[in-house]
């Protein structure tokens, strides 16, 4: 389809459209999350993703890496981390996790448990999680408190869990 | 599949000049590359902008809750739909697709055939929303134009409908749709439709003689 107009014409439209932002259907409206299970689990879940989400973000500024330089390293998507360290309805892949935990060296099963895929047997596990969430804050450098807030949490993330009661 | 081009003229905000572009009626895999190599890289930036600042994500832009995985096998899968493109500076600037099965809601041409806008979207650096950066204006409107010139050469007389994202609903009530409220079955987004004598006005409207 060929559609021909005058320069005039184009430009008449082009500073008609001002600062409008145009767009149009729900693929341009950018897709929402998927559906999740029932409100209290998502909330206890995604207390623990905010924990994960502030450790991935502080255990790499630890290490002085940019988002790019720690994808590198972990053979990840920078898009993926930027998600995953901002975005608390962002649910990653396994891989992803399984690599991260790899970076930083810590257990596998501990940050799966963290990122919400994997279920924790203790209620200290979650605690601990929110506990370490609510103490780091999303700023610039570490912090001697982060530092020391990161510092508890890895020996938290690097020990076993309980054996089952009974 | 040949590809028509039409030449058009967009509007560089910062210089104030004239930039020549092409409208393409086809989405190419040139295009498909850019958003995935261009438009997803400045959205990001924006993002990490964003998140640098220290800008809570409570606050950060309604459409910001994104499944990157999920848009990009969609926008992958547009190469299967008729759609049109704006490229200018050897960069795509803007995408549409449309779908030439749907029927007419407005009460004067209910069920009659149209074009419907499927998607329509501008790349991150042409959106004045997400700050203050030089950026190409007009290319909203010629995918919108293209969209319409189609429905006319189909012979749907520049009957158009779409689904609109709620920040450029004044822009389609600016440009004489109707507003036809929210749709329940598109997350609430407001449907515009053109009417025939719209779409004559839309089309001639300032045309030099």
């Amino acid at each position: 389809m060929k559609f021909e107009r005058s320069k005039d014409w184009w430009m008449a439209r082009a500073r008609r459209e001002g600062d409008a932002v145009i767009g149009a259907g729900l693929l341009a409206l950018d897709p929402k999350p998927d559906e999740r299970a029932s409100g209290a689990q998502i909330a206890a879940v995604e207390e623990t993703r905010i924990a994960f989400g502030k450790f991935v973000n502080l255990m790499r500024r630890r290490r002085g890496f940019s988002m790019e330089q720690l994808a590198q390293a972990a053979d990840l998507d920078a898009s993926e981390l930027l998600v995953i360290e901002d975005d608390v309805h962002h649910v990653p892949e396994p891989r992803t996790v399984f690599k991260l935990a790899e970076t930083f060296e810590v257990s596998q099963r501990r940050l799966m448990q963290l990122a919400g895929l994997a279920a924790a047997n203790d209620a200290g596990f979650r605690r601990e999680a929110v506990r370490f969430a609510a103490r780091s804050e999303s700023v610039q450098k570490l912090t001697p408190e982060e530092s020391s807030a990161l510092e508890a949490f890895v020996t938290v993330l690097s020990e076993q869990e309980p054996k089952r009661a009974k | 599949m040949t590809v028509d081009v039409s030449t058009i003229y967009l509007l560089d905000v910062e210089t104030g000049e004239s930039v020549e572009a092409e409208l393409r009626d086809a989405i190419e895999q040139a295009q498909l590359d850019d958003w995935q190599t261009k438009w997803q890289p400045a959205l990001l930036t924006v993002l990490q902008e964003l998140a640098r600042k220290g800008v809570p994500m409570s606050q950060w832009p309604q459409s910001w809750h994104w499944n990157w995985a999920q848009k990009t096998a969609k926008v992958q899968g547009l190469l299967a739909f008729r759609g049109f493109s704006v490229v200018a500076r050897g960069e795509t600037q803007g995408l549409a697709q449309v779908d030439l099965t749907k029927a007419s809601r407005e009460p004067s041409q209910a069920g009659k055939p149209l074009v419907y806008l499927d998607y329509l979207e501008v790349a991150p650096w042409n959106r004045p929303d997400f700050g203050p950066v030089p950026r190409l204006r007009g290319v909203g409107s010629a995918l919108i134009t293209a969209a319409v010139a189609l429905s006319d050469e189909e012979g749907f007389k520049g009957r158009l409908g779409l689904h609109s994202l709620p920040q450029a609903d004044a822009f389609y009530r600016k440009i004489g749709m109707t507003d036809l409220g929210p749709d329940p079955a598109y997350q609430n987004l407001r449907y515009f439709e053109m009417t025939v004598e719209q779409a004559r006005t839309f089309l001639e409207g300032e045309q030099d003689r």
